[in-house]
């Protein structure tokens, strides 16, 4: 590629020119409809939305005049800023990711954002080098050239071309759309729609009042129906998003000149490509949580290196049975997702009920707070506790398959498939109850993902035995004596001078 | 030391390192009880005065219980393979990252730790998951360790994730 500083592509200043008109109709046209008796509640958004289009565009023009990227074979450098210059650069063997976005108004221009992001946490931030925007022609360049830092792994199989993993699917909205987030979409919607409604004379509160004898339902089935009504309306709103962000979906397994990378394409108005280098991918987490397990919903995440949270999420949410099948497709392995873990100690129950007790303990004593026999209810949720505590146990489970760690816990059933050379540590926990109860937790610590997976409760010879095997060699001199004789090969290390 | 799962570290802490815990400890509850005091004499609000009790107890019974639990349970190792702690007291913590995993090593002095001579080694790996802390080290000793790490760090290929 060129080593010459490069200006991003002109047509942004069009955009530019563009927002800046679109942004000035409202002012033009209220001044036109009102004449001088102009209401100073249309008057003033009007005037807002006119002047944040206005900075906004001449910002945007600024920022293309001092914008100077270049690509060099070493790294990605980008200078930028008016009055606080930055200098960023990445170097090219440290590229995570390279992803481009465009929204509708780049699309109309033939433009795309593309932003080069840099694995170390913390070192660039969550930032990277942002190109906003270059042309479509030019990221799809940026694309195909920059993931180059390492060879591709050697062992995967590397079809050529283009594998389909999945694509959109219309049982998924019903996923997306009946979460707790629907009443907080509605709130939106419906504040927004009573704000938009005032200014053009329309009071949506009195029209909703008198919908109904609100007063002869009584409180117990105004509030039913006025919760079942927000869920609707946040229920479509989600909907709508959700089709909006994931239209034309596509999970690839994309070869290209420099290895294989997972590519996601999705989006209606503002579309999305994200790749993930192979390379860098460490395993998969599987998470259902509590409240839609009936549903089988699950959430389908990379763990990888150098990955931001949603562009680690894979396949939005939806039925358990896709997501392990993509799951499955990512690893290159259907084994790993089916194979029967190892179920932990009786003890780890036995904690848990532990906890639940204590949890309905606690309740009770908030409640007795309360007037009347409010408490009762706290003795009641026992039970739910204990049942969660049960659930919780249930989904205890370990395994080690060739190369890969397998552990699930937790009440969102969280199933991790970890690559046993992606792991740099081990973390070992136990209380004094815990090791009344010959229990132990562990963790593996990893680059990849959220830094560290837990399996909790392990009987704990099992948990150091299981640890040794996945980095063998690291513990081997640490394992109590009893378990050298037992073990064929664990020889105590020469020269390891500790007191027996 | 009860026989735990794994093997302990080698080396035990500076036993000078129960006097840092036991001063933390001072420290963080005659804070909290001077506030609240302050708070009490100032606005005589008299439920401050349970909450005053609560936390001298709690200060008082963590001052005489945790210094000496700790100082049982610490201790740490460093092989040409692996850097190797155990921590804490009614939780006891074992962390374990190989040398070849290593990415930074610091060495930290707090105002307690410069007055009794104790220095904190920290090595990080590229894990999000906190690093591996030599507590409670003479502050010579402590130097040392991380010169050594460094040096053995830096001879390691590759980006250690």
């Amino acid at each position: 590629m060129t080593s010459e500083w490069m200006r991003l592509d002109a047509k942004v200043i069009w955009v530019d020119l563009a927002k800046m008109v679109l942004s000035l109709i409202p002012m033009a046209l209220t001044t036109w409809l009102f004449g001088d008796g102009i209401d100073g509640s249309v008057f003033w958004p009007a005037l807002s939305v006119a002047v944040i289009g206005v900075v906004g565009a001449v910002t945007d023009l600024l920022r293309w005049l001092k914008t100077r990227y270049r690509i060099t074979d070493e790294r990605v450098e980008c200078r930028t800023g008016l009055f606080v210059r930055s200098n960023k650069s990445i170097r090219r063997d440290r590229i995570r990711s390279v992803d481009t976005s465009a929204r509708l108004r780049h699309r109309l221009a033939g433009l795309r954002v593309v932003v080069v992001r840099a694995g170390e946490r913390g070192a660039m931030g969550d930032t990277g080098v942002k190109l906003d925007a270059v042309s479509a022609a030019a990221a799809a360049r940026l694309q195909a050239e920059l993931p180059t830092g390492r060879v591709a792994v050697p062992d995967s199989p590397a079809p050529s071309g283009e594998t389909v993993l999945a694509t959109l699917r219309w049982q998924w909205l019903f996923y997306n759309v009946f979460t707790v987030w629907a009443l907080a979409m509605a709130a939106g919607l419906l504040w927004g729609g009573y704000w938009l409604g005032n200014s053009v004379g329309l009071d949506l509160a009195s029209f909703v009042a008198n919908l109904a004898d609100w007063g002869a339902l009584g409180l117990a089935w105004t509030i039913t129906i006025g919760v079942l009504a927000a869920w609707t309306v946040g229920a479509v709103g989600l909907g709508a998003n959700f089709f909006a962000e994931n239209w034309n979906f596509r999970l690839t397994w994309t070869t290209g000149p420099n290895g294989t990378v997972l590519r996601t394409t999705k989006g209606l108005f503002r579309i999305r490509q994200v790749d993930r280098d192979e390379a860098r991918l460490r395993g998969i987490r599987l998470a259902q949580p509590l409240p839609w397990r009936w549903i089988g919903l699950t959430d389908t995440t990379v763990i990888s290196t150098g990955l931001s949270w949603s562009a680690s999420t894979v396949v939005p949410r939806g039925p358990i049975g896709d997501a392990l099948r993509v799951a499955a497709a990512v690893l290159r392995d259907d084994r790993l997702l089916n194979v029967p873990l190892t179920a932990h100690p009786r003890a780890a129950l036995r904690r848990r009920i532990g906890w639940a007790v204590l949890v309905t303990l606690g309740l009770t004593a908030v409640l007795t707070l309360l007037p009347d026999r409010w408490w009762l209810v706290g003795v009641a949720a026992l039970p739910v506790f204990v049942w969660f505590a049960a659930l919780a146990y249930r989904a205890l489970g370990h395994a080690l398959v060739g190369a890969h760690l397998v552990i699930r816990g937790g009440l969102n059933r969280t199933l991790v498939v970890l690559r046993r050379d992606a792991v740099i540590g081990w973390t070992f926990r136990q209380s004094v109850l815990q090791r009344r109860l010959g229990l132990l937790t562990v963790r593996a610590t990893t680059a990849a993902g959220s830094g560290g997976y837990t399996a909790p409760d392990l009987a704990a010879a099992d948990a150091v035995a299981l640890a040794d095997r996945v980095v063998p060699g690291l513990l081997t001199r640490y394992l109590p004596d009893q378990r050298r004789g037992e073990m064929p090969g664990l020889q105590p290390t020469v020269g390891s001078n500790r007191p027996h | 030391m009860t026989e735990g799962p794994l093997l302990p570290p080698q080396h035990r802490v500076e036993r000078r390192a129960i006097g840092w815990w036991a001063l933390r400890t001072v420290a963080t509850t005659a804070v909290a009880a001077g506030v609240l005091l302050v708070a009490y004499l100032i606005f005589e609000w008299s439920w401050l005065v349970p909450v005053l009790i609560v936390v001298a107890a709690f200060g008082v019974a963590h001052l005489v219980v945790t210094p000496w639990w700790r100082y049982a349970v610490h201790r740490w190792e460093v092989t040409e393979d692996a850097v190797y702690v155990c921590t804490g007291w009614f939780v006891r913590e074992w962390r374990i990252a190989p040398i070849s995993r290593v990415q930074t090593v610091d060495t930290v002095r707090g105002p307690i730790q410069q007055a009794l001579g104790l220095a904190t080694v920290t090595v990080t790996t590229a894990s999000a998951h906190g690093p591996v802390a030599l507590v409670g080290l003479d502050h010579q000793a402590a130097t040392e360790i991380a010169r050594d790490l460094a040096a053995v760090t830096q001879a390691t290929p590759g980006d250690a994730t």
